[in-house]
């Protein structure tokens, strides 16, 4: 398919419909919640270093339906991330794990580790 | 005491949840107030949420889109087959572990207690 080299260039179109759809959702937020969000979003972005598009989406949908919900209940924002927001933000990234950067690196220690049993 | 029983927390809300879960199905808020109900109020939504994520993943519940009055359709989730049988190994893992943490307890104050 021509998709296939296309999009090794410019990424999948996919996720580029699913962001785009993610952006129009977001924006229909009330003002604190889309505070909110942008922040968390920053954090994932920075601390996240999740490398898959498809993940990344599925994580930022994942967050959308939350916040979502919880301004259509009208659940204030310290309900919803606590008091350290940090920690629910970590707490929500580790069910992202597969496709963090540092999975590659956590394969290459392992790895290194079964040559190093191997060799002894 | 908060910090520390919100990192004991860690490796016991799944089993937690799932208990709540394993009673009838329910959806993210429910499940945060009945958490309340029980006794654990500094809990947020948010953290059940991941948590809900997390269990959804692993495959231990399924998840129906029930429509709501008002905002988008809420996500209620039901104990399946797979999660029952994680419950249940959890509960054998948490008296296992209660039990040992109890006999530690009494071994270390009958110490306390000769050494006075």
């Amino acid at each position: 398919m021509a998709a296939g080299w296309i999009e090794t260039v410019t990424g999948s179109f996919e996720d580029k419909k699913r962001w785009r759809q993610y952006k129009a959702r977001k924006q229909n937020l009330p003002q604190n919640y889309r505070t909110a969000i942008d922040g968390l979003e920053r954090y994932f972005m920075y601390a996240g270093a999740i490398v898959k598009g498809d993940i990344m989406m599925q994580m930022m949908e994942d967050l959308l339906d939350l916040i979502e919900q919880a301004a259509a209940d009208a659940t204030p924002i310290r309900d919803i991330v606590g008091d350290n927001p940090v920690e629910f933000a970590e707490a929500f990234l580790l069910n992202y794990e597969d496709g963090r950067w540092v999975n590659k690196e956590r394969k290459r220690l392992t790895d290194s580790i079964d040559k190093a049993v191997s060799e002894s | 005491m908060a910090k520390q029983i919100s990192e004991m927390l860690k490796g016991t809300l799944d089993g937690i949840v799932l208990a709540i879960l394993a009673d009838r199905p329910a959806y993210g808020y429910e499940i945060t107030s009945q958490l309340r109900d029980h006794g654990f109020s500094d809990i947020v939504e948010g953290t059940i949420y991941a948590l809900l994520v997390r269990i959804e993943q692993r495959g231990f519940v399924d998840v129906a889109k029930v429509p709501s009055e008002k905002g988008p359709p809420r996500k209620v989730y039901t104990l399946n087959a797979k999660g029952r049988e994680y419950l249940d190994e959890f509960w054998t893992t948490w008296s296992f572990l209660s039990e040992r943490i109890e006999e530690l307890r009494n071994t270390s104050s009958h110490l306390d207690g000769e050494g006075k």
